[in-house]
């Protein structure tokens, strides 16, 4: 009983005291988080396509993702819209491939931020399964684009026609192989594009240097109006 | 509050050159040769200012110190503010060069605002007096720039009235830390050297 008596007491001394101490606290505390959360405030969109769908990504420069925002979906080449979603809450939005040609997404998030993402046609066509005008051969139309893509496969490409016809069970199969082994690559490629989009210390001060060249002007130029 | 490319039209974009072309010019005309350190050392924290950002719902806001640059600068925020968001859609893509006529207005009307609200209470009031004018430049920097984003949507289409709302909600919270930090800077500037205070006719 006594002890807690003794407690109400000190309790509501305490909060006596408080207010100024609590908002000198709060301050600092919300400033540590401030400074801690890196920064923002550019939206970005990347796009790719794949098995005839599309999948986008939106997020800001500081790496969070722009949630619940408006995807449009153009043709880059004439600017018809095709149709338009929201992203996720990781940001992502992904859908069929509308028509194939090069497809153009525009991303906007809230409060007057957006940005734009093009995907060439041959990606678009390739992720449909629809062969590049040239190659008109019915049996590997497949192989080609992807043979010319990343340097790593281009050993077992050479053992493919020496094996004969490639079956699409083989076809199916390197596909599915060069999926699993790319994946890191590409999820560190969008990694590293998001890096790149971050105001870094370079910017940074070069940008107050600029500041101060534009003083330097400045009081030259009324120093001389001065004289 | 930095308004992307393509976003406004093109009347919008206009009409936000036009004003910060005359804020600018106002500004230049009373910035004398002695505040040429002060209004670049004040539009360094603010180039640097808006790299600080605070996650909330969908998007992220930042500090903009709006309040505490027209406190201290009055009309000279213009061109304060107008270099270090060039600077902005240069480096960082933040905002861009098409709407940089607009997002200055949206920063440094707001500013200018708080200068002529609170600029003599600070000086002349006593200690609370002049955290609570601190409090408020700094606040009031916020929520009238969030005021001028909406309406600078709003200028460009039905549609954008929810996003409007939505702006001045996700604002409030950073209004009060904007007021908090310029509340502090504020008191400090006074207490140590005054005269910064002194904007001049």
């Amino acid at each position: 009983m006594n002890e807690n008596s003794r407690f109400k007491i000190q309790g509501s001394k305490f909060k006596i005291r408080v207010p100024g101490f609590r908002v000198v606290n709060g301050a600092i505390i919300l400033l540590l988080i401030l400074s801690s959360t890196a920064y923002a405030h550019k939206v970005s969109i990347y796009a790719y396509a794949e098995d005839g769908m599309i999948h986008s990504e939106g997020y800001f420069a500081d790496g969070t993702r722009s949630r619940n925002s408006r995807v449009e979906v153009f043709d880059a080449r004439t600017g018809e819209k095709l149709l338009e979603g929201r992203t996720d809450n990781e940001g992502r939005f992904s859908f069929r491939i509308p028509r194939a040609a090069s497809i153009r997404l525009v991303l906007h998030a809230s409060m007057g931020h957006r940005n734009d993402y093009t995907l060439s046609e041959g990606e678009v066509k390739e992720a449909l399964g629809i062969p590049e005008q040239e190659t008109g051969q019915q049996e590997e139309p497949e192989g080609k684009p992807r043979s010319d893509a990343p340097p790593p496969p281009t050993p077992r490409s050479d053992t493919t026609p020496a094996a004969g016809a490639p079956s699409a069970e083989m076809e199916a199969m390197v596909e599915r192989v060069m999926d699993r082994k790319l994946q890191p690559v590409i999820t560190m490629l969008l990694k590293l594009q998001e890096e790149a989009g971050r105001p870094g210390t370079t910017e940074i001060l070069g940008g107050i240097g600029y500041i101060i060249g534009l003083m330097g002007m400045a009081m030259y130029f009324k120093n001389r109006r001065k004289g | 509050m930095h308004i992307s490319e393509g976003v406004l039209s093109a009347p919008a974009l206009v009409t936000g050159a036009l004003l910060a072309a005359g804020g600018v010019a106002a500004g230049l005309k009373k910035m004398d040769y002695e505040r040429i350190p002060e209004v670049a050392v004040l539009s360094s924290a603010f180039f640097v200012a808006s790299l600080i950002h605070v996650p909330i719902g969908p998007s992220s806001v930042h500090l903009v110190l709006n309040g505490l640059l027209g406190v201290l600068l009055g009309w000279m925020a213009f061109p304060a503010i107008l270099v270090a968001l060039a600077l902005h859609a240069v480096l960082f893509q933040f905002g861009g060069l098409t709407s940089l006529g607009v997002n200055t207005v949206i920063m440094a009307a707001p500013a200018v605002t708080a200068y002529y609200l609170f600029n003599r209470p600070i000086r002349r009031g006593g200690h609370l007096l002049s955290t609570l004018a601190g409090f408020g430049s700094g606040a009031a920097g916020i929520a009238l720039g969030a005021v001028l984003v909406a309406v600078a949507l709003v200028s460009t289409g039905e549609e954008f009235t929810g996003v409007a709302r939505l702006v001045l909600a996700a604002h409030l919270p950073v209004m009060v830390i904007e007021g908090i930090v310029t509340g502090f800077c504020v008191i400090f500037l006074k207490k140590v050297k005054p005269e910064v205070l002194e904007v001049g006719k």
